[in-house]
């Protein structure tokens, strides 16, 4: 399976698709930052609220990068569980960088300082709550991106809809006041969190929810790629 | 390597209120047997052979006695990938465990050395069908199954077909081979699988009456006769030792 993520991270890096979603994930970074300095967990929370979607996006990209038969051969060789299962590794390793860029680039355009005034959280725990928004909601980015994939949606608009739906669903589901704020991930309770600053308990309760929504959603994507080869 | 592949009361079809493609379907491949898949265009012959791979799965029925190598040769090889024919092959002989020496071997064999530093994209269609044959064949196949392998190949290569499925079936591996261009005469000894409104029929056994001659090689050349023979269709009944 191993060698299967590295054809498929070959693949989506040498067409150059790989290109645009960190070129849009610069894009918002620069407007974020553009418009002066934040404290490191409201700048990372609303940092890892804003890329939910670019890596979403980013992880169809991927998938649908390979050619349908290509796929299909891939199934053959390695079989179903173990194919689907490397595309959704691929995805996670390619929203790494993206991750690391929204990391380090607020510190290059001097986009964070650090506490202002008594009272106001450390800079390394805005840091540390940051890094974990990021990369516990690369997990539900990927799944929503594996489902609007074109193995499972089959049509180029279905495939939009999907993506397009699934953030707008998981920024509306997630305002404060809607009542079972569960149905979508994780983003907006993250996001608050890193901005507002949390305790362990509650940093633990959000990542158990961001891991079983995205458990949830590869379940149905692998439910739904049984018959979609 | 042993064992059947047995297709089981297979039904398919590829929406839910669609019409069947495929229905009670009931066929078994032994270890060294051939079956050539014969039917019109658009009567589910790739179907029937995307079953036998694993790429589809049955609405009814199972598929059984798949071996761990499955090798499939689809019709149109995606040449839209951003690999040169080599390193195309050496991810695909990473993706299988093979050996990266068996590129080398098959380019060789194809005739299509000359072509492995060539973007996929840039291959004609006859050069991209070997790199589609080759990736199929990297790791010795249990089951081959080839989607109308001698459209697009140059005469040179239709020619070597016959010879890849002896290869397959004198290691007791099994063969399927659809065909719409008549070629099934290239294997005379096949069994011939007819798919016609849905069904999958077996036709007559290709060989009624049949004369039996024996042969005498130089020990060292027993298992190049045999794969000869068999790519010229002939029935090899067994191989002794001479006293």
């Amino acid at each position: 399976m191993t060698a299967l993520v590295r054809m498929r991270l070959a693949g989506f890096l040498q067409t150059g698709r790989a290109a645009a979603p960190l070129l849009a994930a610069l894009v918002v970074l620069s407007i974020l930052y553009g418009g002066g300095q934040a404290q490191a967990g409201e700048a990372y929370g609303v940092s890892a609220a804003i890329l939910f979607g670019v890596l979403a996006w980013q992880t169809k990209i991927l998938l649908d990068v390979e050619p349908d038969v290509q796929r299909r051969l891939g199934r053959v060789a390695v079989g179903p569980a173990r194919e689907a299962t490397a595309g959704l590794v691929a995805a996670l390793l390619a929203g790494l960088p993206v991750i690391l860029v929204a990391m380090v680039l607020p510190w290059l355009v001097g986009g964070v300082t650090g506490p202002q005034k008594a009272g106001d959280p450390p800079l390394p725990e805005g840091i540390a709550l940051g890094l974990w928004a990021h990369l516990l909601l690369l997990l539900p980015a990927v799944a929503l991106g594996a489902l609007a994939s074109r193995a499972v949606s089959g049509q180029a608009a279905r495939g939009l809809a999907i993506l397009v739906g699934g953030v707008v669903m998981a920024i509306v589901l997630g305002l404060k006041s809607f009542p079972a704020p569960w149905l979508a991930p994780p983003l907006m309770t993250a996001a608050r969190d890193t901005v507002g600053g949390t305790d362990l308990a509650h940093v633990l309760v959000t990542t158990a929810w961001g891991v079983l929504w995205a458990g949830a959603a590869v379940a149905g994507y692998a439910h739904l790629r049984r018959d979609r080869p | 390597m042993f064992g059947d592949v047995h297709l089981r009361e297979v039904w398919f079809r590829y929406a839910r209120k669609a019409a069947w493609t495929l229905h009670d379907v009931d066929l078994e491949l032994g270890p060294g047997e051939t079956a050539v898949v014969l039917g019109p265009n658009g009567s589910g012959k790739s179907t029937l052979l995307q079953l036998a791979v694993g790429v589809l799965r049955p609405g009814r029925g199972v598929v059984t006695g798949r071996p761990d190598v499955v090798g499939w040769v689809p019709e149109r090889f995606p040449a839209d990938q951003p690999f040169t024919a080599r390193a195309y092959l050496t991810h695909m002989a990473a993706v299988r465990g093979a050996d990266r020496d068996a590129i080398d071997e098959w380019a060789d064999r194809l005739d299509f050395a000359g072509f492995l530093d060539v973007r996929l994209s840039r291959l004609s269609k006859g050069s991209a069908q070997k790199v589609g044959l080759v990736q199929a064949l990297l790791s010795p196949p249990g089951l081959l199954v080839l989607d109308e392998p001698w459209e697009g190949l140059d005469a040179a290569t239709r020619k070597q077909v016959p010879a890849i499925v002896a290869d397959v079936v004198g290691r007791g591996g099994r063969v399927l081979i659809s065909d719409h261009l008549g070629e099934v005469s290239r294997l005379p000894a096949a069994r011939r699988w007819h798919v016609r409104d849905g069904r999958v029929t077996e036709g007559e056994r290709p060989t009624v009456r049949r004369s039996i001659i024996e042969l005498a090689v130089a020990a060292g050349h027993a298992d190049r006769a045999v794969a000869r023979l068999r790519a010229d269709g002939f029935d090899v009944l067994g191989i002794r030792e001479e006293r």
